[in-house]
């Protein structure tokens, strides 16, 4: 296990040296230069040159490439905003933490909503509890993020005035996004959670743990939901990973400095550096969260488990 | 003790999960009362919406609006000039001060009682070091363009050395904060991210993609300001700025006219409206026919209808104007010909020119954010019989092509502000491949810019504006549209006297009724 996780860890390098040279890449090769886009077109070209000169952005892009990437691996160093001229790393750390508490809540609240309700959809299947749930699940994944963070700021920022519109200084400010957020991932779980509990309460097994005399209960929490959590727990990891970077809709609704907005803002400035830094920062933690997920399936799946283990053995 | 690894896991994200909530609920009673507690303390504080965040408060080394905002609450100037350019400078820093015959030396006499925000005094060897900075920076250089040399003959003198006479250099110079040469020495990062200024405003706070905080100075030399306390806050989203503004959570914003229809009902809430210099334009490829005949660029002048752009791309907040030199700008006169929405007219002049309709015209190329105001002329184009398409690039892809005369006609903003002598950069052959989109070239153009440059007697150098916009004018060299308003929103409490032309204020200047 230990082995498999270290292998894993290795892999990770080669995945992040490619999404640098890619998004390196783009960032170059797209029309317009740093220098322009500060100064504006009424600049003089030579300053607009001069600076672009100061930030190394006259040089051929392989070069930036090695330059860029030397600094990061041997000086752990992800340089200075061509904006700001201060380090990214500043930038980073100022936002990270909203985005980190506002995925950690969004998702607990949507495993939680969803993953409950559509076990309960599930076992009542076809009962009107059932289909309201469906058709109340199908209405909230259809609603637009920035309606819906509008509409719930107009109704408890405005009418009730008893939640704050905008910021991030308290957790307060944090109910509203988080709940933007987690209404249509919850809506996604629930649909999950019902079909893949539905499968598996077909599974021969479960009928002989139904004729051996198990109770209704101990069927569902221990036989099925066991088995019907792998899609989920997969879908769970992925949109983790997502709503790191991906939460920008609630980020700009709720006026709440983020990666998303942080990342979005840097393309079209084409600052580069920060771009580069925000999305490496995002994929180590993305694959980070990936591999969690993988082990938890060895939790949840012993067959896996044991597959992760040959894996480790075959290695020595 | 594999199976204990993967238990340790996902305990610790139970227990992170637990964590979040439990102090969650905490949390949200604190902020309840301290929430209370700020809305009634009242009266000397003030909350300022911006749509984006500063990156730096280098004084100057800056490029955006928001940043020139903030910087002129910190940093005072030599003087204060109104940006219209013809009102007389105001006292600051420097009480008085004086042109030489020739045009080419201009003397400041320091005020001695000027102090920065850490108390040392303001002396002449800093305003040096501050126009100095200004002369090798590549943001903002231009504003002390002509500047050769800066001399300090005694403690409250400061003489500025032009290479040529320069009549708008006072305005230029009048940009320029006035910052502290010790403390850029102590520490350059500091100076630029920690500004010790000496406006009325002292910096105290920054929290990245969050917030600004200033407090009120009490050392200032012109009496400490009313408003004591200032929050600028980042709400990127205009229609969340309109709900903190009725919810009162922000007391001052700009905003933009699609959000007028939420705002100008609400009675405690009042709109200021500010004029620009900034313009809204159709530029034509000079060097591309037909835009190469003047009496076709006439009639794509008379063609647009000007009224029914503003009303459908600025709500009505912009102020129709034919002319490149916006009405409050020195310069400017009502004799210089205005063209009007004439589709009659249009055709003749096509007919004049050899036309025959329809024609097609090429591309109009635009970039996505004025995609709208390119459909308007499109169909105003088309209802005298000139057919374009509609191209829409992404921006810097845009600025490229539109730059390096890539392009048969296209519409967008743009704004020179400062002195009137800026718009040389829309007519002037030197600027071709920068700010001249129409690529128009013609020496006579050139030489009455280089007079104009040169005249120091106000009166003689209008003349020579009233030429230059007239030409402008009777060859239709780009077809102007408007000058978009810069919208204000605040509380109908606060007294904000008037805000200067272009929407650089001065918080200095506000007070709650």
């Amino acid at each position: 296990m230990y082995k498999y996780v270290i292998k894993r860890l290795i892999y990770m390098i080669p995945v992040l040296l490619g999404v640098s040279f890619l998004v390196f890449a783009i960032l170059s090769l797209t029309p317009g230069d740093p220098g322009t886009i500060i100064l504006g077109i009424t600049a003089d070209p030579e300053d607009i040159a001069a600076l672009n000169a100061e930030f190394g952005y006259d040089k051929p892009f392989l070069i930036r490439y090695f330059d860029y990437i030397g600094n990061v691996i041997f000086h752990f160093d992800l340089g200075t905003s061509y904006q700001s001229r201060q380090p990214v790393i500043d930038d980073i750390m100022a936002r990270f933490p909203n985005t980190l508490l506002l995925a950690v809540l969004s998702m607990s609240a949507a495993s939680i909503i969803g993953i409950t309700l559509g076990i309960i959809s599930a076992v009542r299947q076809y009962t009107v509890l059932d289909q309201t749930l469906v058709v109340v699940a199908l209405v909230f994944a259809s609603i637009p993020g920035f309606w819906m963070g509008s509409m719930l700021m107009l109704l408890f920022s405005m009418k009730l005035g008893i939640l704050p519109s905008y910021g991030a200084d308290t957790l307060k400010h944090f109910i509203l996004p988080t709940i933007t957020v987690c209404m249509t991932s919850a809506a996604g779980l629930l649909r999950l959670t019902r079909s893949a509990m539905l499968e598996t309460v077909r599974q021969e097994y479960i009928r002989t743990a139904k004729a051996k005399g198990a109770s209704k209960k101990r069927i569902i929490w221990k036989h099925a939901l066991r088995n019907a959590m792998l899609p989920v727990v997969t879908t769970l990891g992925t949109s983790f990973g997502a709503s790191l970077g991906g939460a920008i809709i609630a980020e700009t609704v709720f006026a709440m400095p983020g990666m998303g907005t942080l990342i979005t803002t840097a393309i079209r400035q084409k600052d580069i550096p920060v771009v580069m830094g925000a999305t490496l920062f995002l994929a180590v933690l993305f694959s980070l969260v990936i591999l969690i997920v993988d082990i938890l399936y060895a939790w949840i799946d012993p067959r896996i488990k044991a597959k992760y283990e040959n894996g480790g053995r075959s290695r020595e | 003790m594999k199976r204990m690894t993967a238990f340790f896991l996902a305990a610790a994200l139970v227990v992170s999960m637990a964590g979040c909530g439990g102090s969650g609920s905490k949390g949200e009673v604190q902020t309840g009362a301290a929430g209370e507690a700020g809305a009634q303390s009242g009266k000397d504080s003030i909350t300022i919406a911006t749509d984006v965040d500063i990156d730096t408060l280098h004084p100057s080394d800056f490029s955006t609006t928001i940043e020139h905002t903030i910087l002129t609450q910190l940093y005072d100037p030599l003087m204060y000039m109104n940006p219209d350019g013809a009102h007389e400078p105001e006292p600051r820093i420097a009480e008085s001060y004086t042109v030489s015959d020739d045009g080419k030396d201009y003397t400041f006499k320091l005020r001695s009682d000027v102090t920065f925000h850490d108390g040392s005094a303001v002396t002449a060897d800093d305003v040096k070091f501050s126009l100095e900075l200004y002369m090798n920076s590549e943001y903002q250089g231009s504003q002390v363009a002509g500047l050769e040399s800066v001399e300090v003959p005694d403690a409250s003198t400061v003489i500025c050395h032009l290479d040529n006479p320069y009549s708008p250099f006072l305005l230029g110079v009048c940009q320029v904060p006035i910052a502290s040469k010790a403390y850029y020495e102590k520490s350059e990062s500091d100076f630029s991210s920690q500004p010790v200024g000496s406006g009325p405003y002292k910096y105290t706070g920054r929290e990245k993609g969050s917030k600004i905080t200033l407090e009120a100075y009490d050392g200032y030399y012109r009496g400490e300001a009313a408003i004591k306390n200032v929050t600028y806050e980042v709400i990127p989203d205009q229609s969340t700025t309109a709900i903190a503004l009725k919810t009162g959570e922000v007391d001052f914003a700009m905003a933009e006219s699609s959000t007028m229809a939420q705002i100008q009902g609400d009675e405690a809430l009042t709109v200021e409206e500010v004029g620009t210099s900034g313009f809204s334009y159709i530029s034509m490829n000079l060097e591309k026919e037909p835009f190469n005949d003047v009496r076709v660029r006439q009639a794509i002048n008379h063609a647009v209808n000007r009224e029914n752009i503003a009303a459908v791309c600025y709500d009505n907040e912009a102020e129709i104007n034919s002319n490149i030199c916006s009405k409050e700008r020195f310069g400017y006169s009502d004799d210089q010909f205005q063209y009007t929405y004439d589709p009659e007219k249009a055709k003749e002049l096509l007919a004049e020119a050899g036309v025959t309709t329809p024609l097609n015209l090429g591309t109009i190329l635009v970039a996505e954010k004025y995609s709208n105001l390119a459909t308007v002329i499109q169909s105003d184009l088309a209802a005298v019989g000139l057919e374009v398409t509609i191209e829409v690039k992404e921006f810097n892809a845009y600025i490229d092509d539109l730059t390096s005369g890539n392009y048969d006609i296209t519409a967008l903003e743009m704004t020179l502000d400062g002195d009137t002598q800026q718009l040389e950069m829309a007519f002037c052959s030197d600027y071709i491949g920068t700010a001249n989109n129409a690529r128009y070239s013609d020496p006579d153009m050139d030489d009455l810019f280089a007079q104009a440059k040169a005249e120091t007697d106000t009166d003689k150098r209008e003349a020579i504006f009233d030429q230059i916009f007239t030409k402008a004018q009777d060859e239709a060299i780009y077809a102007v549209i408007c000058n978009p308003m810069t919208l204000y929103v605040h509380h109908t409490d606060l007294d904000c006297q008037e805000i200067p032309f272009e929407g650089i204020y001065s918080i200095y200047n506000f007070s709650w009724k």
